[in-house]
């Protein structure tokens, strides 16, 4: 308790900066949080706190593993897709040009879409007679429509595939800005030294936008991790994954218990992620 | 002191007397309906006005899905502060809100129905004996079909099992790829489809483990092949989006489907008829909408009132007149719109044959079981007794 | 002095001449590059329009056709003519732009003192605020609404931007701690021996070179808010938000109108963008390093 007050006297002005975002989030969110966790504890049928039950079932079903399996994959997938194509689009706002302006503030305009949206749009493109299979047909490549919700990897990509075009924006964002705060000298010095361009990416850019990088991945992943909307436009609720397996047994089925048990599993896989990655790749930048 | 108690005494008997004065003549009665905007005309335009005019009041109604309903309907009774008077929600989603505990009870009322009103639409509103919801509007899914297709074809349409599948497999071997959809996204439209299915076997879903609903998973389990791709993400939207992109030549969807893809889509080659039958007998799952009373709700005599209108007779005549909504009542008639008729008669076919689902407060459970069975026979193609044994018994499991 | 010999000359010219063919090369590929990115990116949007402006044969057809056949305005004119779309369209964009303004005012203090905190504390408080956004909405959109059902906020725009701002925070504090954990503390320490006061040095140094992160997550918060649509669904009823009405169209089965009317979302984003997007320079970045 002394500590605490010791806290407050010699960092008033930290304190006052920090805690109206610490009580505004965690005063909304803490008790509805473990609210959800607390049912996932409790039998759904007698009330009994606590139980395994809601996992036991959940676990048991093989659905569920195949919606562990395919929400990693995806945003796997994922993050692969939109972190790459997100660099090299970031770093390519950076150099000069007269449309920069205009090319940046297009490359933003998906993100200002609703996700339910962008699936109606992506259904359209990818449905059995959508514009994507259209096109192959034109091509003369396909004579029948793929059917691209089909399940497995395929599944998978096209959902990676729709989910990048929403979201790579938010990639694009955060790496652009962690290269407009690279001082333009650092390049000077290297361009004296007569580094190529990509020795100036590895050894100057990556080091220097690392903390952006992981900004951004952690962002995303979290994001890929609970999807759940598009997955259930564009493939149904056959190729499940973690947030339509909570979504469905709350909305679908009324179970809240099933769902809070799914909810808790993939906020697990989640800080598992966030934490391996911080502890392994993000170590270094953090040192510093 | 004295003077501060008094004044404050004052002022709560002045608010007192005020609440009970506001209390006596509302001014609004807010109402939740989920309609389309031609539909929401019709009332706006031509149901409500008589109502308002009748009883002073202003009809405030807003729009919102079956789904968003329970959702505005749970907040508002969890936070003690209910503003809605009346819902008119989609039955096929009423379990939730009885077991939530979101509706008032209205058995006291039921003297209200007309004798009119036919008597398997008065049971949807029912749980356990008790009235929840009044009948409003009965609905039923007819089957879509693009008449081109059929024609350029020589094809008659399928009228029972065995040629719904010769059907779908004739398309499928011409075309390469399957041409009539169920919708299969796995989400309560599926459920819907297979106590259509399950019961004109003779089965009852509820149970699972009957003889019927056996051979109806493994008819399903035999047809799936010949189906199209684009049932995996049928559902009560997007089949009109299929059936209108001819990606789908057959399939069954609600009523609604016809503005859609009709008149608003110009598809006009795309007709509509009652369906298949099983091998046992026809069945339509009995769909629609029925009004409830949210609990708590501020002005409940006068949303009683407006309930008992809605049902009265001439509002049912309009609404069959101007929406093509079937009347809940035996002695309404309303004149549908010329293009509306065809479509209108395969309703009416079809509810000849329409049987209400039984209200569970478990059905939450029943719905899973039906449909994860669904996925594990149909999709996967797993063994179908032991599957249904398997999800009978998680029905048995989840009685509450 | 020496003399420059014949073939040295030549070799220069040489490497001079690959180096141009070179940049010119690269030149191409990155010109190629930005032309599909920006085809990936605008053939949806450029989908949707045609749609919104398409007689419908031209879409309810198995082989759709790429180019617009049919040109029509009729989608809009019901769009317009239904009246839906000024209120809802002022209702998003004040909730946004006020979010992403508390959403600042509220984060980057915070974010601030949680970059300067010991690592490990560091990364717990950060977490801890996160965890609220690794779980998945489903289960705690609903008490939360309730909440603000409860002290009335309904059809009010100070519940939705509350509620927004539940959402939004925790992504901003993330970036922005992000942000200010790339700026030297050596820079502010500078200043303080200059003798600054704390608050001068933060106003002084570390803002200005934070204001390229502040814009970033400010666009990302405003867009988050722009098209939310879990606790509009709670909060509003009466008046609701952009992305509702559109999802009304699109549940609704309208086909034309809602891409008529997911067309017409996409407009104040590209202003909002466009307009934000100029805070994104390195200029502010040299005056402070000269500090």
């Amino acid at each position: 308790m002394s500590t605490l007050r010791n806290l407050f006297k010699h960092h008033k002005l930290e304190m006052v900066m920090v805690l109206p975002l610490l009580l505004f989030i965690l005063g909304f969110t803490l008790y509805p949080v473990l609210q959800c966790i607390f049912y996932s504890f409790q039998d759904p049928v007698s009330g009994a706190f606590p139980t395994l039950e809601n996992y036991r079932v959940i676990v048991g079903n093989r659905k569920f593993g195949d919606a562990l399996k395919n929400t990693i994959l995806v945003t796997f997938i994922g993050l692969t897709l939109e972190m790459g194509t997100g660099m090299l689009v970031a770093l390519l706002l950076t150099t000069k040009s007269r449309f920069r302006g205009f090319f940046r503030a297009i490359t933003m305009i998906p993100m200002g879409v609703p996700t339910i949206v962008s699936g109606v749009i992506m259904l359209y493109i990818f449905s059995s007679n959508g514009y994507l299979n259209e096109f192959l047909y034109r091509l003369g490549l396909i004579k029948l429509p793929i059917d691209w919700a089909q399940g497995g990897l395929r599944t998978l990509l096209m959902i990676a595939v729709a989910d990048m075009w929403k979201v790579t924006p938010l990639v694009i964002i955060l790496l652009l800005s962690g290269l407009e705060s690279i001082p333009a000298d650092v390049y000077e010095a290297s361009a004296i030294d007569g580094a190529s361009p990509a020795q100036n990416f590895f050894r100057i850019t990556l080091p220097l936008i690392k903390p952006f990088f992981t900004i951004a991945l952690i962002l995303r992943a979290i994001d890929a991790f609970r999807i759940f909307e598009l997955p259930m436009v564009l493939a149904g609720r056959n190729t499940m994954f973690l947030g339509t397996y909570a979504y469905s047994e709350y909305f679908d089925y009324n179970n809240i218990h099933a769902s809070g048990a799914a909810s808790t599993i993939l906020l697990i896989v989640i800080a598992l992620f966030v934490f391996g990655y911080i502890l392994t790749v993000g170590s270094r930048e953090v040192d510093q | 002191m004295k003077r501060t108690l008094r004044f404050l005494f004052g002022l709560a008997l002045l608010s007192l007397v005020f609440s009970l004065v506001t209390a006596a003549a509302p001014k609004s009665i807010k109402v939740i309906m989920g309609l389309a905007e031609e539909e929401w005309k019709v009332m706006r335009e031509l149901v409500f006005p008589a109502f308002e005019k009748e009883h002073n009041v202003k009809i405030e109604a807003y729009q919102a899905e079956a789904q968003d309903t329970e959702k505005i309907l749970e907040a508002r009774v969890r936070a003690n502060r209910m503003d809605i008077d009346l819902i008119a929600q989609d039955n096929m989603r009423l379990a939730t809100l009885v077991e939530k505990d979101l509706v008032e009870e209205l058995s006291a009322y039921r003297s209200l129905i007309p004798a009119t009103v036919y008597p398997s639409l008065v049971e949807v509103g029912e749980f356990d004996g008790k009235l929840y919801f009044m009948p409003y509007r009965p609905n039923v899914e007819i089957a879509f079909y693009n008449s081109a297709k059929f024609a350029q074809y020589g094809l008659e349409l399928p009228t029972n099992w065995d040629q719904l599948f010769e059907v779908a497999k004739f398309f499928y071997e011409k075309e390469g790829v399957g041409r009539v959809a169920i919708k299969a996204d796995l989400s309560s439209c599926t459920a819907a489809h297979l106590f259509d299915f399950c019961r004109s076997a003779g089965g009852d879903p509820v149970v699972l483990n009957d003889k019927g609903c056996f051979e109806a998973f493994m008819f399903l389990q035999k047809l799936w092949p010949y189906l199209s791709p684009d049932s995996k993400t049928a559902n009560w939207n997007f089949m009109n989006q299929h059936i209108a992109t001819e990606s789908v030549y057959l399939g069954q969807n609600w009523p609604f489907g016809m503005n859609v893809i009709v008149k608003d889509g110009g598809k006009k080659e795309v007709l509509a008829y009652q369906g298949w039958r099983g091998p046992v007998k026809e069945s339509h799952v009995l769909g629609g909408e029925v009004i409830g009373i949210p609990k708590g709700a501020p002005n409940k005599m006068l949303a009683i009132e407006l309930a008992k209108y809605l049902i009265s007779k001439e509002v049912q005549e309009i609404l069959t007149t101007h929406n093509g909504w079937p009347a809940v009542r035996s002695d309404a008639y309303g004149k549908v719109a010329a293009w509306q008729q065809p479509y209108f008669d395969a309703i009416n076919e079809a509810l000849a044959n329409a049987e209400a689902r039984p209200n569970l407060v478990y059905y939450g459970a029943v719905e899973k079981a039906m449909n994860e069975a669904f996925r594990e026979c149909v999709i996967e193609g797993e063994p179908v007794k032991p599957t249904l044994e398997k999800w009978a018994k998680y029905i048995e499991d989840n009685k509450r | 002095m020496k003399t420059v010999r014949q073939t040295d000359l030549a070799l220069v010219k040489r490497t001079r001449n690959r180096k141009e063919l070179y940049r010119a090369f690269s030149r191409s590929i990155r010109v190629l590059f930005i032309a599909l990115t920006i085809f990936f990116i605008l053939a949806p949007i450029l989908l949707l329009i045609k749609i919104s402006v398409s007689a419908p044969q031209d879409i309810l057809t198995q082989h759709p056709p790429f180019l617009i056949k049919n040109f029509t305005w009729s989608h809009w004119r019901k769009v317009l003519a239904a009246g839906h779309i000024w209120v809802p369209l002022w209702k998003s964009i004040v909730v946004a732009t006020f979010v992403a303004l508390f959403g600042i005012i509220v984060a980057a203090p915070g974010a601030y003192v949680i970059s300067r905190l010991p690592r490990k504390i560091k990364y717990g408080v950060l977490l801890a605020i996160f965890s609220t956004r690794m779980f998945p909405e489903v289960g705690i959109a609903l008490p939360i609404s309730v909440i603000f059902v409860r002290w009335g906020l309904v059809d009010t725009n100070l519940g939705l931007i509350l509620a927004h701002l539940i959402k939004v925070l925790p992504l901003m504090a993330w970036i922005l701690t992000g942000t200010f954990d790339s700026i030297p503390k050596d820079l502010e320490q500078s200043a303080l021996v200059d003798g600054c006061d704390k608050v001068q040095a933060l106003a002084k140094v570390v803002l200005p070179l934070s204001l390229t992160g502040m814009a970033a997550a400010s666009i990302l918060c405003w867009l988050e808010s722009w098209n939310e649509f879990t606790y509009a669904v709670y909060l509003c009823l009466a008046e609701s938000t952009l992305p509702i009405k559109t999802y009304y169209y699109v549940r609704r089965g309208n086909w034309f109108e809602s891409a008529a009317y997911a067309v017409f979302l996409t407009i104040p984003v590209m202003v909002v963008t466009f307009l934000l997007q100029k805070y994104m320079r390195n200029d502010y970045l040299s005056g402070a390093i000269k500090y």
